[in-house]
């Protein structure tokens, strides 16, 4: 019993990487695995009428069919690539944004990091659902165009952590050295503050796509989403809207298999997040106290 | 020292004033800078958003006013917002204000609730866990925080509904109290509590891991410190301990975090409400995505939007008083 478990931390030491990063690690893999072979595994168009209404899970519908009779396992399929496609899309815009408001705010300093730090602030402070809501109703319903948004309003977090970063960055020799050879701010950002604050900007990645497909489920949900793509937030909301659902079994088949997706997906993502954390600054986690 | 508080609480409500301004302009902005013309679809009798009532049509057309200069709009619209009018629901037909009136304060008294239990649980549970950190019950309460905070609100909403109202049917389905009974004082308040309990537990249980995190990180670096090793060499009770001396370290932060959470909260109670069909700001919100009824979701973001500023405001006022360093640079 003793040996597999010194074992086991052995090797946990040796790849620096917490259990808790592997099983989210794993969760989002299968996501994955399941959104790219989508195509193969779903027997039915998302908006095909391929059965009767309310048909309980069956070889034919292996998650049964919603109220209108369409195949809640094809849904559920394709809601993983809108999921995914949308972390990728606004994560990535997200990162992007806050990398560069954040590395100008720390590099530049002065009156333009303290106008910088008060836009962030100021989109801090704003709720953000209701301010997504009313871009959103407005800007139309594109999976594109929901990324742009949700990347417009989410990058400020991942400014605030990339400027700290450069500001304790730009006190260290090297960069006080490629100073003083004469290198352009572009240049310094590009070849030495960059590849140090990319390990922060991973675990930025991760929280941004999580944050990205929580977003894009609950604005779906409320019916904001694209209405030609079957998201799980699009699944729960005909769910939710069915009068009576909770008055047959249905709930079982149609409201529990998306709810299960998008929670099974984000703690996926939170704890790939965590495990990142802890392997970049392990400070966070090691506490010495009486 | 007086002075110095009042410069501090004069810049605060200054950079808040402005954010103000710049949601009001935000909200200008969005219907004009759209290609096209919004509210063509209005007249268009084979749009799904159409709207048969000519009166209706021509009172939301004077309403965004689009066929004035800008700057005209701009100073119309801020005159009607100074004056409490919001416009006037294109799918309601009736003015957004009342609306607003009819459904703001259950979403209050939801949010209220909700911020008041979640900060004193996370509060308790952090001080715990510090105080057992390394232990069994200091590490599944950290996941089970993680968790809670991880899944979104209208999961956890309905992970509750199906458990306490629809597999154990204790808690009623949907709805804020029980319709055409006619309740005395006494049950009528209590029906209103009977009803909120799935809807607070659930956006109780989404603000609980932020805060938790933020108390336990904050006392156990300052377990370290010289004054608790002397208090604990005092003979100090732990009770103390815990809240007098550690704890009280991590007062200031959570005081930002309950004002950073009101934002959130607000977006959780939309979810939420949606699920339980509680007649707040969700459901009024819902059924206007539904109708693309624009005035009602400008004016519920404007609405939210100041109610989420006040309540960052006071706070930002309560912290300048309270901390000793605010204003003393």
């Amino acid at each position: 019993m003793a040996r597999p478990a010194g074992r086991l931390r052995e090797r946990r030491r040796g790849l620096q990487f917490p259990v808790i990063g592997w099983v989210g690690l794993v969760l989002v893999a299968v996501f994955v695995g399941l959104a790219l072979a989508a195509p193969w595994l779903s027997h039915y168009r998302t908006t095909e009428l391929a059965g009767s209404p309310l048909e309980p899970p069956s070889a034919a519908h292996w998650l049964g069919t919603n109220g209108v009779g369409q195949d809640l396992a094809s849904q559920i399929l394709n809601g993983a690539r809108v999921s995914l496609f949308v972390a990728v899309l606004a994560g990535g815009g997200t990162l992007l944004i806050g990398a560069l408001v954040g590395m100008v705010a720390g590099w530049a300093g002065g009156v333009v990091d303290a106008i910088l730090m008060r836009i962030v602030d100021l989109v801090l402070v704003v709720p953000k659902v209701p301010l997504l809501i009313v871009i959103g109703t407005y800007a139309g319903p594109s999976l594109p165009v929901i990324s742009l948004i949700i990347a417009l309003t989410g990058w400020p977090p991942t400014a605030r952590v990339v400027r700290s970063q450069v500001l304790s960055l730009r006190r260290r020799a090297h960069i006080k050295a490629a100073v003083g050879f004469g290198a352009s701010s572009r240049q310094i950002l590009r070849r030495h503050i960059l590849p140090e604050v990319a390990l922060i900007l991973s675990a930025g990645l991760v929280g941004a796509a999580g944050r990205a497909i929580a977003f894009e489920a609950g604005l779906a949900f409320l019916g904001l989403g694209d209405p030609s793509r079957a998201s799980w937030g699009a699944i729960l909301r005909d769910a939710n809207a069915f009068g009576g659902l909770f008055f047959t079994d249905a709930w079982k088949w149609w409201l529990v298999p998306p709810l299960v997706a998008v929670s099974l997906l984000l703690l996926g993502v939170t704890f790939l997040g965590v495990g990142l954390e802890q392997r970049i600054n392990p400070r966070l986690t090691r506490h010495t106290g009486p | 020292m007086r002075r110095r508080y009042l410069r501090a609480a004069l810049r605060s409500v200054g950079l808040y004033a402005l954010t103000m301004v710049a949601v009001v302009v935000v909200v200008f902005t969005l219907p004009r800078a759209m290609p096209g013309d919004p509210l063509a679809a209005l007249d268009d009798p084979d749009n799904s958003v159409y709207v048969t009532d000519p009166v209706v049509r021509d009172k939301v057309r004077a309403y965004y006013g689009l066929d004035k200069p800008l700057p005209e709009q701009f100073q119309h619209y801020v005159g009607r917002l100074a004056r409490g009018d919001l416009g006037f629901s294109i799918a309601r037909k009736r003015p957004v204000g009342s609306l607003l009136r009819a459904h703001l304060p259950w979403t209050l008294l939801l949010m209220g609730v909700s911020i008041v239990l979640a900060s004193l649980a996370s509060f308790v549970a952090g001080v715990a866990a510090t105080w057992r950190r390394g232990r069994i019950s200091d590490r599944s309460l950290m996941t089970g925080m993680t968790v809670a905070q991880a899944v979104p609100e209208y999961a956890l909403a309905a992970v509750l509904l199906i458990a306490f109202a629809v597999v154990l049917p204790i808690f009623p389905l949907a709805g804020a109290r029980t319709p055409f009974a006619d309740h005395g004082t006494v049950a009528g308040v209590l029906d209103v509590a009977w009803h909120l309990v799935l809807p607070a537990g659930a956006l109780t249980l989404s603000l609980l891991g932020t805060k938790f995190l933020l108390v336990r990180n904050t006392m156990i670096s300052a377990l370290g410190a010289d004054y608790m090793v002397l208090a604990r060499a005092k003979g100090l009770p732990d009770r103390l301990l815990k809240y007098r001396h550690a704890g009280r370290n991590a007062l200031l932060p959570f005081l930002t975090v309950v004002g950073i959470q009101a934002g959130y909260a607000v977006g959780g109670a939309v979810f939420v409400e949606s699920v339980f069909a509680y007649p707040g700001m969700g459901s009024l919100i819902l059924g206007a995505v539904e109708a693309r009824d624009y005035p009602v979701l400008e004016a519920t973001f404007l609405v939210l939007a100041l109610v989420v500023l006040a309540v960052n405001l006071v706070l930002e006022l309560v912290y300048a008083r309270i901390d000793p360093r605010v204003g003393a640079e």
